[in-house]
């Protein structure tokens, strides 16, 4: 990772000098201070947006990623404020209306999810809230919770499409996380407006997919997850969810976040049903009604019932008391670990680690260059062809981009080749991971001269393929960037060993 | 379960029986062909109950915990992908509904079923496949016609699956829109829902999953709310398939009750198949009463001549001058006829204008669009647009048909009605005593124009040969929108990079206009040409129709004139016989009039 920075820091740096001569250019101007605004965020932590139709369990999400339950969920629609969650030493909610100057707003933790006091202001006066809170995830990444697309409140959508798609901005997520709970075709509007047509559009590059709700996809059974990976990978191999998004993971959301902040009351009131008979227990489970009114002699009161079912689903509750009668965990911490994994929680913090926090710098670099394309393209002035020939010269040029440039051509089924060698080339150039095991296929254990010798067999074999006469043109000019992907990897090994 | 409270006092299969042994006592075999359809429509009435929605919203579910069996495939991925009619038979059988001309049925093996349900997903099927699955099950919630129709997932407004689907609700009789409890109405369900209402009577919406979702009652209450909202006063019904399925296994009664399902049984078999077995019952009572009318009709103006031998001579006369306005009605001069063929010829070409206008529109759009954007991008989703954009289109002109085919169907009646008026009930007048109270009739008018509508519709519903709307998409998907070559170079290097982009995509966008254009075109003329033809199929239905009525009409008549004819040559103690015969028949009449008119 930290030749992998050492790698991307001059695209960073780069970046920076394209900032400066815009900034040069467009002082004294009313773009002076988006432009300020960009810079800034070049040394913020990455702005990750997560996204959605209405219900599709964003909140619950985000505060499965954090581990506390902060952002408020519920039954019906909820989150009707664009919300940022960043990294700060307090704890702190600013309020930014439309109208006047941001303010510091009030704000209780009831219940755990966090209460705001808007001051008065309806939700139609404030633009975005803004929560500050000391957490370890948002050191790496800022997260944005948004209110759905296509809910009937039609404020609470619009809200939606003007962070992530606004008609005459640059969109301030760097990355995206778009919770879909099927190919609806609102999802694949809303993808195709957040993405750029400039760098190379639509791009899958910044965008991952997730299958959410998962535990709700069969219906409750227990093997439903099992069912939820396998339409995820359909779903990824879709060729119109491919060009959206670079993959797709499966995710329990509601069990996820039960199983970062699980109690210890929570599973001793798990275990009372555990300790059911096997046949009273499926038939107290039949239905949510059930559980709720069923058999008195099990010692719950109804509060602690909706509790369970609050936090568990019934799919959860089921699930719950099964990992404990066959004794697969056995305390609190057991419990939890079994339940983070099995809600596809892990898989999920995998995935964003190797394609967006490892690309961090040129997931920036990208959306900050954006930033200033869309800058220059509305107020053309006389530095206009200078900043536009800088910015073309980065992203011509700079290798990272020129892998996501094939990545998104593979992608969009423009390089076209046998399925082996389209998928080794995907891997090569870091379609699933930029770490060098990622890029070679080898296990994460792998040593320093086993990475060497498949690098260099790698090395070997793209310079063949790019040299034979008989590749098709497209593919030959992707295996070029695969033999520059191939030395990269190559020159970090070497450099780690000096 | 019980019948609908009838308002008749006489079942209406008693009285076609009572009616035919009439028209055959009296030798009118013309009558009896009326009243055997009328038969016939009884014994298979078919009550189409389409279950419509968005995707995984549980819809095949809800069918197959309707009749206890898993007749649709339930799958945790793939979706329903083929409309599947389920209705009664006395084996579990399938059978595909293939898309020819004429479309036919094809057995397959039941456990087969699965594949052709689920198999074609989203590819555009070339003509002579399945476009629907029918199962028949013995059932008793189906024995008495219902059919469920498990509809593909709506996928939003916008698609071609929604077109579908609300052009197979404009022929239903119910529509049960499922949505599941897992979150409340969306803007685009509520859309729909609102289209639904506008095609059908009965739409009722069904909360889906309540054993699964603790929050089933708070959804319930938001999208009631929503409807409200929205001016849609639409039952809001709550149900768990699971929990039915589970009761009809164990035969759990109070786990039935625990389901839900009770009440989605009782509206579909009280409401939606009661509400059908009264209007075929009203149908079975008006056919009745129009044979008795004329048989009536004819034997009144026996009787008249037989007693006053002078006015018998004023009888042939009038009977004879009446013959000739029924062969007047028969030919193609008459006023009905000319309205009919003036009717269908203008429709045709106003139709055929309304495509094109659509067509023309549609072309234009996506001119634009494919301006405004790089196809090589765009152009999968600007298929999938096109295909949704023209199937909306291909509804609204369906749309306009089917209201205008009513519109003729309903004048051409009136028409017929006002020529035919007094031709029979004219004798009725010289008649001792009035036979026909008429004045029942003022308040049925609106009744009256709705059976006049009905012959079109009729006429419609065959023209699809029973496969609603989905026959007449599918023979627009079987059309290919061609591939167009993406031709792009992967250009690297920072030198013309802009330039040598923008040349790809001008050529790119060219082929993509033409590509739209030609498709379009072949959509106008496949489509063009379904419409002629069901036209055609509508006009000569209604000519048959009334053609038939007027012949009944003459036959009646020429009956009459026979009866006073012969009522001058008769000797006087033959005459006093022939009367009381008469009265008695008359008597008789009179008995089947008042069982068939309701109390």
């Amino acid at each position: 990772m930290t030749a992998n920075g050492a790698r991307t820091a001059g695209l960073l740096d780069r970046t920076r000098v394209v900032l400066e001569e815009a900034l040069f250019a467009y002082r004294g101007g009313p773009y002076e201070s988006r432009l300020r605004t960009v810079r800034e965020r070049l040394d913020a932590p990455l702005r990750v947006a997560i996204a959605g139709r209405v219900k599709a369990g964003k909140s619950t999400l985000l505060n499965a990623l954090i581990g506390e339950r902060l952002a408020p969920t519920d039954a019906g629609e909820c989150t009707r404020i664009v919300t940022w969650y960043q990294d700060g030493h307090s704890y702190r909610v600013t309020l930014r209306p439309h109208e006047g100057a941001p303010r510091q707003a009030r704000f209780t933790r009831e219940d755990n999810a966090l209460e705001i006091d808007l001051g008065g202001l309806s939700h139609e006066e404030v633009a975005e809230l803004e929560v500050q809170w000391p957490s370890q995830t948002l050191r790496t990444a800022t997260l944005v919770d948004t209110p759905g697309v296509g809910s009937l409140r039609a404020e609470i959508s619009r809200r939606t499409w003007e962070l992530l798609a606004p008609d005459d901005e640059d969109t301030p997520a760097d990355a995206v996380i778009y919770l879909m709970r099927h190919a609806h075709r609102d999802d694949l509007n809303f993808l195709r407006a957040f993405h750029d047509r400039q760098v190379a559009a639509p791009n899958p590059v910044n965008a991952i997919g997730v299958l959410s709700r998962a535990d709700e996809i069969g219906g409750g059974r227990l093997d439903t997850l099992a069912s939820a990976t396998r339409i995820a990978a359909r779903m990824a191999g879709d060729i119109n969810v491919r060009r959206l998004v670079q993959t797709v993971v499966p995710i329990a959301g509601l069990l996820a976040e039960t199983a970062v902040t699980l109690t210890e009351a929570e599973v001793a009131h798990l275990r009372r049903v555990a300790d059911l008979p096997v046949k009273t227990a499926d038939d107290l489970l039949l239905s949510a009604d059930r559980f709720r009114e069923r058999l008195p002699e099990l010692g719950l009161t109804s509060i602690e019932r909706d509790a369970l079912l609050d936090r568990f689903g019934l799919f959860g509750v089921r699930l719950g008391a099964t990992l404990l009668r066959r004794k697969v965990a056995g305390t609190a911490t057991e419990l939890s670990e079994q339940l983070t994994e099995r809600s596809g929680l892990r898989a999920l913090q995998r995935t964003l680690d190797s394609l967006f926090f490892e690309r961090r710098e040129i997931l920036k670099s990208r959306s900050a260059l954006l930033a200033v394309d869309s800058v220059i393209r509305a107020a053309p002035g006389p530095a206009t062809p200078r900043v536009a020939g800088l910015v073309e010269e980065i992203i011509a040029s700079a290798h990272p981009f020129n892998e996501l440039r094939v990545l998104a051509s593979l992608r969009a089924g423009w390089v076209t080749g046998k399925p082996a060698v389209v998928a080794e080339l995907e891997r090569v150039i870091g379609g699933e991971g930029t770490a060098a095991h990622l890029r070679l296929q080898l296990p994460a254990e792998a040593g320093e001269a086993e990475l060497m010798a498949a690098a260099a067999e790698s090395l070997a074999r793209w310079q063949r393929r790019a040299e034979n006469p008989l590749t098709r043109y497209e593919l030959s000019i992707a295996a070029r960037v695969a033999i520059r992907s191939c030395e990269g990897v190559l020159a970090e090994l070497h450099r780690g060993r000096s | 379960m019980t019948t609908a409270p009838t308002v008749t006092a006489t079942a209406p299969g008693e009285l076609l029986t009572l009616g035919l042994r009439a028209c055959t006592a009296y030798g009118r075999a013309d009558l009896t062909r009326r009243l055997t359809a009328a038969q016939r429509t009884l014994d298979d009435p078919s009550i189409h109950v389409v279950v419509a929605g968005e995707f995984k919203q549980g819809k095949s579910s809800l069918v197959n915990a309707l009749v206890g069996a898993t007749v649709c495939p339930v799958d945790d991925d793939v979706a329903t992908a083929t409309p599947t009619y389920v209705r009664h038979g006395e084996k579990h059988r399938a059978a595909l509904i293939i898309n020819d001309d004429p479309p036919r049925r094809e057995d397959v093996p039941v456990d087969q079923v699965r594949r052709h349900i689920t198999e074609h997903r989203d590819t555009g099927d070339e003509a002579g496949t399945a476009v629907g699955v029918e199962i028949r099950l013995p059932r008793k919630i189906l024995e008495r016609g219902m059919v469920l129709v498990d509809t593909p997932g709506v996928g939003g407004l916008g698609s071609t699956h929604a077109a579908a689907s609300l052009a197979a609700i404009s022929m239903a009789d119910a529509v049960i829109f499922v949505t599941s409890a897992a979150q409340e109405l969306t803007e685009s369900e509520v859309r729909f829902l609102r289209r639904a209402r506008a095609a059908c009577d009965t739409v009722i919406c069904l909360i889906s999953k309540t054993d699964f979702y603790p929050a089933w009652r708070r959804i319930r209450d938001l999208n009631e709310a929503h409807l409200r909202r929205a001016g849609l006063a639409l039952p809001v019904l709550t149900a768990s398939s699971v929990l039915r399925m589970h009761a009809v296994k164990a035969g759990a009664r109070d786990l039935n009750v625990e389901s839900g399902f009770a009440d989605v049984v009782g509206f579909v078999s009280g409401r939606v198949g009661g509400g059908a077995e009264q209007r075929l019952a009203e149908h079975v009572r008006d056919e009745v009463l129009a044979v008795c009318d004329q048989l009536v009709a004819t034997f009144t103006a026996e009787r008249t001549a037989l007693l006053d031998p002078a006015a018998g001579q004023r009888i042939v006369a009038e009977l004879g001058e009446t013959k000739q306005r029924v062969e007047a009605l028969k030919t193609s001069m008459a006023r009905w006829q000319q309205t009919l063929s003036d009717g269908i010829a203008d429709l045709t070409s106003d139709v055929d204008h309304d495509l094109r206008a659509r067509m023309r529109e549609v072309t234009r759009e996506a001119d634009d669009s494919i301006d405004e954007s790089d196809p090589a991008d765009t152009w999968p989703e600007m298929q999938t647009w096109l295909r949704a954009r023209i199937a909306h289109e291909l509804v609204a002109n369906y749309e306009l048909l089917r209201v205008r085919a009513g519109e003729i169907g309903e004048s051409v009646g009136e028409h017929f009605r006002a020529a035919s008026d007094g031709l029979l009930g004219a004798i009725g007048v010289h008649s001792p005593e009035p036979v026909l109270d008429r004045t029942t009739l003022d308040h049925k008018v609106d009744l009256e124009k709705m059976k006049l509508r009905k012959q079109a519709m009729v006429a419609l519903k065959s023209a699809y040969g029973g496969t609603l709307m989905f026959t007449m998409l599918a023979s627009m998907a079987g059309i290919v929108l061609g591939p167009i070559g993406l031709g792009i170079g992967l250009v690297m290097g920072r030198k013309g990079l802009r330039e040598e982009k923008k040349r790809e995509e001008k050529a790119r966008q060219q082929q993509a206009r033409n590509a739209m254009r030609r498709y379009c075109d072949e959509v106008t003329f496949v489509v063009g040409k379904d419409s002629r033809d069901t036209l055609r199929q509508i006009h000569r239905r209604l000519r048959d129709h009334y053609t038939g009525l007027a012949e009944e009409l003459g036959r009646s008549n020429a009956a009459a004139l026979a009866g006073a004819e012969e009522a001058a040559r008769r000797s006087r103690t033959d005459r006093e016989a022939r009367v009381r015969d008469l009265d008695a028949e008359l008597k008789r009449l009179a008995t089947l009039q008042s069982r068939a008119r309701p109390s």
